[in-house]
């Protein structure tokens, strides 16, 4: 139980903060405009596809890449390593995807540890997002 | 018991032609033929065919019991040779019986000699202790039928050995009884195998005969449904009372939604508490990934699967499971008990893309969810495409 209780105090404010800008209608645009502004500068979708399609050393070995569960068609469904499906992570194919603040940060806190080895920045998540909600 | 009388024959054999006498009668040749036919499907799914076929071994199970129930009764309201008053042997006539033979003037019977008097008690005997250690087991182990209320795993267990015991020492007795018949044929050269076809056996002169007795179909019918409806009234009645030990309600929905997210969502009584402390507090390196969860989440789930763990339940996986591997104390596969169990499933299959992983319990067991793992409820799919 390391990560840390700051951490967690940390994310939980930042969670109800989001929780609280974001409305039912725009969601999405508001989770991802909060991370820009987080992020202070503008994002790109470029650098999101970069850090979604890479391969990664420094997370953990049965997970060096998000496609490895996620796949790289990201209209269809993914897989995890237990064989559960993953519903689809382009927004027009499932567009109920990146609506709900508490969940994209519980999912970005795990895998970005799992693939990274680290938490991801406000610029990397809201590039992901930026291109995932493109697709 | 009554004494066999020793009664010349009454009708006078035509030279060239022996006559014939009507033995077993039709109820018993039908019930030795359904016996076989019943012992036989037990026996292959007992022995050979493996748990998927449990609900087939336990309907096989029923019908021998039924059958020899049905048998008994007609040993009391049957004809002259089904009675067992007419072959009920005294000990010291199973040893006359065995002299005879020896000193090669054995006596010839009609219905049932001695020695084969005896061999269908054992297989009577026999039959219906299988019947009742069996259904004690599947109900203490299986936790299903009408005894499942009433045993423990463990005393199950026991229950299971002797019904193991019992199966072996059937084929011993089965084996026993068809050179017993082809002995007795060579010896009396007459096919005892036909005889229990047709019913009809030579009659001839100094033929050891029971006393006539007549047969009371009616009444024997009358029994036979009265028992057989009142048991399975009982037994029925016995099946739907409460079950200890036995998982019912659904699982948590905050449970379901949070591991069920990656994986199957075990049931909590497939692991004991120890080892579900350790993988609650590993949630950050959890099979290779972070699956950390905040602490009111976490918290929850931990009075959950203690409330629920292993030590809680008594089913078969409850009860099997307990003894992990050490070195990997909250991973189902590893345990000993699941290897064993899954020792002859193909890899290929569980890299199959309809099972994935081993881990995936749900894409051949189709109650893995209630935490139950009836065997029956096992489908192993067909597809093997990786």
């Amino acid at each position: 139980m390391k990560p840390t209780t700051i951490g967690a105090a940390t994310g939980i404010a930042f969670i109800l903060a989001l929780a609280g800008i974001a409305s039912a209608a725009g969601g999405r645009d508001t989770i991802i405009a909060s991370y820009a502004a987080a992020a202070g500068e503008p994002l790109s979708a470029e650098r999101g596809k970069a850090l979604f399609m890479g391969t990664h050393s420094s997370g953990k070995p049965d997970t060096p890449s998000c496609i490895t569960c996620h796949t790289d068609n990201l209209k269809g469904p993914g897989k995890t390593r237990a064989g559960k499906e993953i519903e689809p992570m382009a927004v027009s194919a499932n567009p109920q995807r990146y609506t709900d603040p508490a969940f994209v940060e519980k999912w970005f806190g795990r895998n970005c540890n799992s693939v990274l080895g680290r938490e991801c920045t406000p610029l990397e998540k809201g590039d992901l997002l930026t291109w995932l909600s493109s697709l | 018991m009554e004494q066999l009388d020793r009664i010349a024959t009454t009708t006078e054999p035509e030279a060239g032609a022996a006559a014939h006498v009507a033995v077993w009668d039709p109820f018993v040749r039908v019930f030795h033929w359904s016996l076989v036919a019943a012992v036989l499907v037990a026996a292959l799914t007992g022995f050979l065919a493996g748990a998927p076929w449990i609900d087939l071994h336990v309907w096989a199970g029923t019908a021998t019991a039924v059958l020899i129930s049905a048998r008994l009764i007609w040993g009391f309201l049957g004809g002259t040779y089904a009675r067992f008053s007419a072959f009920l042997p005294r000990p010291g006539a199973v040893i006359a019986h065995v002299r005879t033979l020896f000193d090669g003037h054995g006596e010839r019977h009609l219905g049932h000699n001695p020695l084969g008097a005896l061999m269908i008690l054992s297989l009577i005997a026999t039959g219906l202790g299988l019947a009742l250690t069996g259904v004690a087991a599947y109900g203490g182990i299986l936790k299903s039928g009408p005894l499942a209320f009433a045993f423990s795993y463990a005393t199950a267990r026991g229950f299971l050995e002797i019904h193991e015991l019992l199966a072996w020492s059937l084929l011993g007795l089965v084996a026993a009884h068809v050179a017993g018949a082809l002995l007795e044929s060579m010896r009396s050269r007459e096919n005892l195998v036909r005889a229990m076809l047709t019913g009809r056996k030579q009659a001839r002169p100094g033929d050891c005969r029971p006393p006539a007795r007549r047969a009371w179909p009616l009444a024997a019918a009358l029994s036979i449904v009265v028992l057989v409806a009142g048991a399975g009234f009982t037994l029925s009645a016995l099946a739907k009372r409460e079950i200890p030990g036995v998982p019912t309600a659904a699982l948590d929905p905050v449970y379901v939604s949070e591991c069920a997210a990656c994986h199957v969502a075990y049931h909590p009584g497939l692991l004991p508490r120890d080892s579900w402390v350790a993988l609650i507090d590993g949630l950050a390196d959890h099979f290779g990934e972070d699956a950390s969860l905040d602490d009111a989440t976490t918290g929850h789930l931990r009075g959950y699967v203690m409330a629920n763990a292993a030590q809680a339940w008594d089913t078969k996986p409850a009860n099997r499971f307990t003894r992990v591997d050490p070195a990997a104390p909250f991973t189902i596969t590893a345990t000993p008990s699941w290897k064993r169990i899954h020792r002859d499933i193909p890899d290929t299959l569980f890299a199959s893309k309809a099972v994935v992983a081993r881990s995936n319990c749900n894409a051949c067991h189709r109650d893995a969810a209630s935490g139950h793992f009836y065997p029956g409820n096992i489908a192993i799919p067909k597809e093997t495409q990786p």
